[in-house]
């Protein structure tokens, strides 16, 4: 029998493995290797069941007889990962992160598409909170079904999170966690990279010294000119709302010079920043119920005088809007700084 | 021995016997693979161990396991790569191509892996001496030879006279060795 039917057959072989090998050997190019690998396995074999030392036909045939059935062969290669209600233990992160990607991304387009929808009066208010549910419902559920069916087919198919990442970022990523280990710093058992700062304290020092700093120039009102021309009512507003930021200032500005450490002091000033952008509400509440006393100042003509021609009356709903959402943004950091309590629990452990 | 093996002689001298039964054989076979499975890396790495710095090819590795095991742990010839690859990866174990003759694979085990190994063979060896008496067989730990840490199992060779602590779980085992008359009072 010739080399070239016996090299035919372990070709055969190979080719039906790799057929059935999981994608993602093959993206990262180790399919030549191990098929490499395998040929030799089997072109050794055949050599020792040979009684004259050289592979014959028959040997090589029963050399691959013993290797296993391709499917078998390739199936190895897909048992990867600790199960996980049909997604693997390693897949489940990035499962509960896709999932949270996609469900943010649907319910932003139902609301944005909706009130749209409302705003140019194709649907009344019923309406639309009707269909803000029906869209978030039926979003929602069907991408829900197609991700998990992703998933538990890339689970079956025995992927790892890191096998979407080129060997560059793969090898950078270990970089990193070589680099904190020698730093002492602590590595995500669950991200498996190197846990990052609870804050950065430069960015949150100058975030709270331009609060106090407009804080207190809402308080001083420093310039005559200008508050001469203000509704009195609304100024001691806007002194309130100073204080309520010079308040927050101080608060971030203390955040910022304790850094990464004392975390239990972060816990409780996330917890009175908590209580001061509650109570501001109110201030915004006050300029809301008074839309007539908010000054709009204007100059006519370059070198005139500065004059307060205040809100058109037409223009009061588009302001208790702008109110509205200025209050829905202020309940939304609080939902942060609540993150931000439970987050720093998990640093007192890490210390 | 390998039950396709004993399957296959049964059914040269009987085919109505139990093991010839569809039923018996799929139960058994997927049994014996769980068990196989769980073990098989072990096996794999206590060869490799065993052949030290200069490391093994996948083929004679597959030939040591069978000697080493009398023909009982056999793997499908094929399916030995995916575990070395999987070992690699974990950094258990590393590979270089080597050329003696032909280009040829050697696996040899890293530091981090022998470790590993010590633990998962202290784990594995107190519990095959703790479940013994429910086969009616004895198991011999060789205590002249091993010390198996009182905290987390890992074994420890005690020709290694410096040792002070469990290198695992950093358990003091000079209590042990002093019972052992290894260490003076």
């Amino acid at each position: 029998m010739s080399e070239k039917e016996m090299k035919h057959l372990i070709k055969e072989f190979l080719k039906e493995i790799k057929s059935k090998l999981p994608d993602w050997l093959k993206y990262k190019k180790e399919d030549k290797e191990i098929l490499a690998e395998l040929e030799e396995h089997i072109w050794i074999k055949a050599e020792e069941l040979s009684e004259t030392g050289q592979p014959t036909l028959e040997t090589v045939q029963m050399a691959i007889s013993h290797m296993g059935s391709p499917q078998s062969i390739a199936k190895e290669y897909k048992r990867r990962g600790i199960p996980k209600v049909y997604i693997t233990q390693e897949m489940w992160p990035l499962y509960l992160k896709v999932l949270g990607i996609v469900f943010a991304i649907v319910i932003g387009i139902t609301l944005i598409s909706q009130i749209l929808d409302f705003i140019f009066g194709n649907v009344d208010f019923w309406q639309l909170f009707g269909n803000i549910f029906q869209g978030i419902q039926i979003g929602c559920l069907s991408t829900f079904a197609i991700i998990t069916i992703i998933f538990v087919v890339l689970s079956m198919e025995g992927y790892f999170p890191e096998d979407f990442k080129s060997k560059k970022i793969r090898e950078k990523e270990k970089q990193q966690i070589e680099l904190a280990r020698e730093q002492g710093i602590p590595i995500s058992e669950i991200k498996e990279r190197p846990v990052k700062p609870y804050i950065k304290p430069i960015g949150v020092i100058i975030g709270g010294l331009i609060a106090i700093i407009i804080g207190i120039f809402f308080i001083v009102q420093p310039i005559p000119a200008i508050t001469s021309l203000i509704n009195l009512k609304f100024l001691i507003y806007l002194k309130f709302a100073g204080l309520f930021m010079l308040v927050e200032g101080i608060l971030d500005l203390s955040r910022g010079l304790i850094g990464n450490r004392q975390f239990f002091t972060h816990q409780i000033l996330h917890g009175i920043t908590i209580g001061v952008k509650l109570a501001s509400i109110s201030v915004v509440i006050l300029m809301m119920m008074r839309p007539e006393i908010f000054p709009i100042l204007i100059v006519n003509e370059p070198g005139d005088n500065i004059i307060n021609i205040g809100i058109a009356p037409e223009y009061y709903a588009i302001f208790r809007g702008i109110a509205g959402l200025i209050i829905a943004l202020i309940v939304l950091t609080t939902i942060e700084d609540f993150y931000r309590i439970y987050k720093a629990e998990k640093y007192k452990f890490l210390k | 021995m390998e039950l396709k093996k004993v399957i296959k002689r049964v059914k040269e001298l009987d085919s109505n016997a139990l093991i010839a039964t569809k039923e018996f054989r799929e139960y058994v076979e997927k049994q014996e693979t769980e068990i196989n499975r769980g073990i098989s890396s072990l096996c794999i790495l206590s060869i490799l161990i065993q052949a030290g710095e200069d490391g093994l090819h996948g083929y004679k590795i597959l030939k040591d396991l069978r000697v080493q095991t009398n023909d009982m742990l056999v793997i499908e010839e094929g399916t030995l790569y995916p575990i070395l690859r999987k070992l690699e990866d974990d950094n258990i174990i590393e590979s270089k191509r080597e050329e003696l003759g032909r280009k040829r694979k050697f696996y040899r085990v890293t530091d981090y892996g022998k470790k590993i190994f010590n633990h998962l063979a202290g784990f594995y060896s107190k519990l095959t001496e703790a479940i013994g008496h429910l086969y009616d067989i004895n198991v011999n730990l060789k205590a002249e030879k091993y010390l198996f840490c009182p905290m987390c199992a890992n074994k420890i060779e005690l020709s290694n006279l410096e040792l002070r602590f469990c290198d695992v779980c950093g358990n003091n085992i000079e209590k042990e060795l002093k019972e052992r008359g290894l260490r003076n009072e």
